[in-house]
């Protein structure tokens, strides 16, 4: 695998996202050939091709691609920071806040028939307004900490706040309505629904922010590979930059997670899948994991919608059933090449 | 050292107590007394058969769970490691609903029998990867591998709840654990897993103190690195396996307990400490679930969300002080 250069490499992995994106938006529940499905994309197809392309499906894929390479991206950034490599954007407590957010709203805006007293359009806000309010508090408590603000304190406040935050959804699950329950848990497993292009813009806009920031402090984040003490001695503020990462990576999980709820395991998986197939000291490192990041959400959502038709699973039940075992034959093949 | 040991076996006593006289019924301590003592009468088999096993199997779970922690984060060195990351609870649970699928509905010691083999199997599994993967695997590897089966588990639990919404009900209750109900048959579950592992942990205790150094030096002081490393990590297992047929997937306490642990005999040695994690297990295990049955009476609140109300602000207020200035 290290013997293919570096750009043909990413090209490659582009090319298989390509392919997916093809063929995830290809099928469902009025199936597409693929030869329909590129003319409609190009904008040669039939009318009713293009309409199922570009406002049902399309929409739909992109979300799923973005958020995926969001929660990869935050993935790989907390992994660094903190020199683990089980951080993921779940222990930073925005996920568990979001879905805060997003309980107490079905709770407070019901009424006595089950029904919403508000649309649900409001939904994303309030878990954003959740995910932003559990990030404040560790940003607090991080900052008033008297010992400094070392990565690992940040995260064992993170890891505290999750845990109240998910105490507090299991208490509003419990004692709220049954039916709300229901509708909470598929909204805390993650899943993308019906999606539109202003979902997508809003993720992509983040996702290029996100992207600019990474562009100029690259080369920190390789430096960071580094133990403290010889990335110091390279000229890097190790505190700050950390912090800075840290920062970006609440942003961009906040971002995915209110628009497609608290889809796990990517964050955490699609940085050692990139690690795997193409180097974690390797140039194009992040790019790779967005896109594995990406494909793996993409995957989810697409066997998510077709599994069980007409019913429709949480895309975020099958992420790990799309990542796991690729990463588990990752694992089990490196040792027949390096071994 | 000796004298967070003292507090601890205090703060236990009393909670142990406390446990007895607390809950929807608010008994005195005559009442207990004579309970305990074998009178008859309604007040007298609700303590003996529903406040006592409770309490044990909340001081068992507890302190399988805080060891559990211990041994997995001593072995990996990894202070974000915690017994679920091994994959057991997710096994666990997956047995569980499986088996309530198949069958329909099953009592609280058949689910803790499913339980146990689930999350054993699991870690089986686990250990099988790392072992196929090779020796470019060390810890890292089993926690990533252990957090990957967890994964896949869990999704496949979710698939499964989510085709059968009978089940749900049941089962959301049991996913976030609780020690309530519980008879001495599920006590006797997990007891004997707690045993071994508190008197394996205690045996490997000095290489324990050794591994705090990095691989060189311990394996340069005669110490089998990767054995002490994997035994560990399997008497961790195997405690949270106990734990969870006990007590079902009881999240938070086995990442929580060593931490404080630490902070409250931060120069003990790996021996002092496995005392004191033990202690600290138990006492706030306990100590939720009275809170369990108070916060929402007549009913009862998830141990796992009470753990987290009491633990969250225990552990903040301790991570904000100086290691030097607890007790």
């Amino acid at each position: 695998m290290n013997r293919i250069a570096v750009p043909t490499r990413l090209a490659a992995m582009a090319a298989c996202l390509v392919a997916v994106t093809v063929v995830a938006t290809g099928v469902g529940s009025s199936a597409l050939p693929l030869d329909r499905v590129v003319a409609a994309l190009i904008g040669r197809g039939e009318t009713m091709d293009e309409v199922i392309v570009w406002t049902l499906r399309l929409p739909r894929v992109a979300l799923a691609i973005l958020a995926g390479m969001a929660l990869a991206l935050a993935g790989a950034l907390l992994q660094r920071v903190t020199r683990n490599p089980v951080a993921a954007p779940s222990i930073l407590g925005i996920t568990d806040g979001a879905a805060v957010g997003v309980v107490a709203f079905l709770w407070i805006f019901s009424d006595d028939a089950n029904a919403l007293t508000v649309s649900i359009h409001w939904q994303p806000l309030a878990a954003a307004l959740g995910a932003l309010v559990f990030s404040a508090l560790v940003a607090v408590l991080a900052l008033l900490d008297p010992q400094g603000r070392s990565p690992l304190r940040i995260i064992l406040y993170g890891i505290s706040l999750a845990a109240l935050a998910k105490a507090a959804v299991t208490l509003m699950m419990i004692l709220g309505p049954v039916y709300r329950a229901g509708q909470a848990l598929t909204w805390l497993t993650g899943s993308i629904g019906a999606a539109h292009w202003s979902d997508v813009a809003t993720v992509a806009a983040g996702l290029v922010l996100a992207t600019v920031v990474l562009a100029l402090l690259g080369r920190l984040v390789r430096q960071l590979v580094l133990d403290p003490d010889t990335a110091a001695s390279t000229g890097v503020a190790v505190g700050r930059t950390q912090l800075v990462f840290l920062a970006l990576a609440v942003a961009l999980t906040a971002l995915a997670v209110s628009q497609v709820g608290a889809v796990g395991f990517v964050g955490l998986i699609a940085p050692h899948i990139a690690r795997f197939l193409h180097g974690q000291f390797t140039e194009g490192f992040l790019a790779a994991t967005a896109m594995i990041g990406g494909a793996l959400v993409l995957g989810a959502d697409t066997l998510a919608r077709t599994m069980a038709a007409p019913v429709e699973l949480p895309a975020g039940a099958l992420t790990a059933l799309v990542g796991a075992p690729l990463f588990l034959w990752l694992l089990l093949k490196e040792r027949r090449t390096h071994g | 050292m000796k004298k967070s040991v003292t507090i601890l076996v205090l703060v236990l006593g009393l909670a142990i107590i406390a446990s007895l006289h607390l809950g929807l019924n608010v008994y005195a301590p005559a009442a207990v007394l004579s309970a305990l003592g074998g009178a008859d009468g309604t007040d007298a088999i609700i303590i003996t058969s529903l406040r006592i096993p409770r309490t044990l199997v909340a001081i068992c779970a507890g302190a399988a769970l805080g060891l559990s922690g211990f041994l997995v984060q001593a072995s990996t060195r990894n202070p974000l490691a915690e017994p679920g990351l091994l994959g057991i609870n997710a096994g666990a649970a997956f047995s569980v609903v499986l088996g309530i699928t198949l069958s329909g509905s099953l009592g609280l010691a058949a689910i803790g029998g499913l339980a146990l083999a689930g999350g054993l199997v699991t870690t089986a599994l686990v250990f099988g990867i790392v072992t196929a993967a090779g020796r470019t695997a060390g810890p890292g590897t089993t926690l990533l591998a252990g957090v990957t089966l967890a994964a896949m588990l869990a999704s496949l639990t979710q698939v499964l709840l989510l085709v059968d919404e009978t089940a749900l009900e049941t089962m959301l209750f049991w996913l976030s654990g609780g020690f309530a109900d519980r008879s001495f048959e599920v006590l006797a579950l997990g007891l004997p897993s707690l045993v071994i592992g508190l008197v394996g942990a205690l045996a490997i205790a000095g290489s324990l103190d050794v591994l705090r150094l990095d691989d060189d030096s311990a394996g340069a002081l005669g110490v089998r690195v990767t054995g002490i490393r994997m035994g560990a990590l399997a008497l961790g297992a195997l405690l949270a396996a106990g734990a969870v047929a006990m007590a079902g997937p009881v999240v938070f306490l086995g990442l929580v307990a060593p931490h404080l642990a630490r902070r409250l005999a931060p120069r003990a040695t790996s021996a002092g400490q496995i005392v004191v994690t033990v202690l600290t297990g138990a006492s706030i295990a306990v100590l939720a679930d009275i809170v369990a049955r108070l916060i929402v009476l007549p009913g009862e609140a998830p141990i796992g969300a009470v753990l987290a109300l009491v633990g969250v602000p225990i552990l903040v207020s301790l991570l904000r002080r100086k290691a030097e200035a607890v007790l």
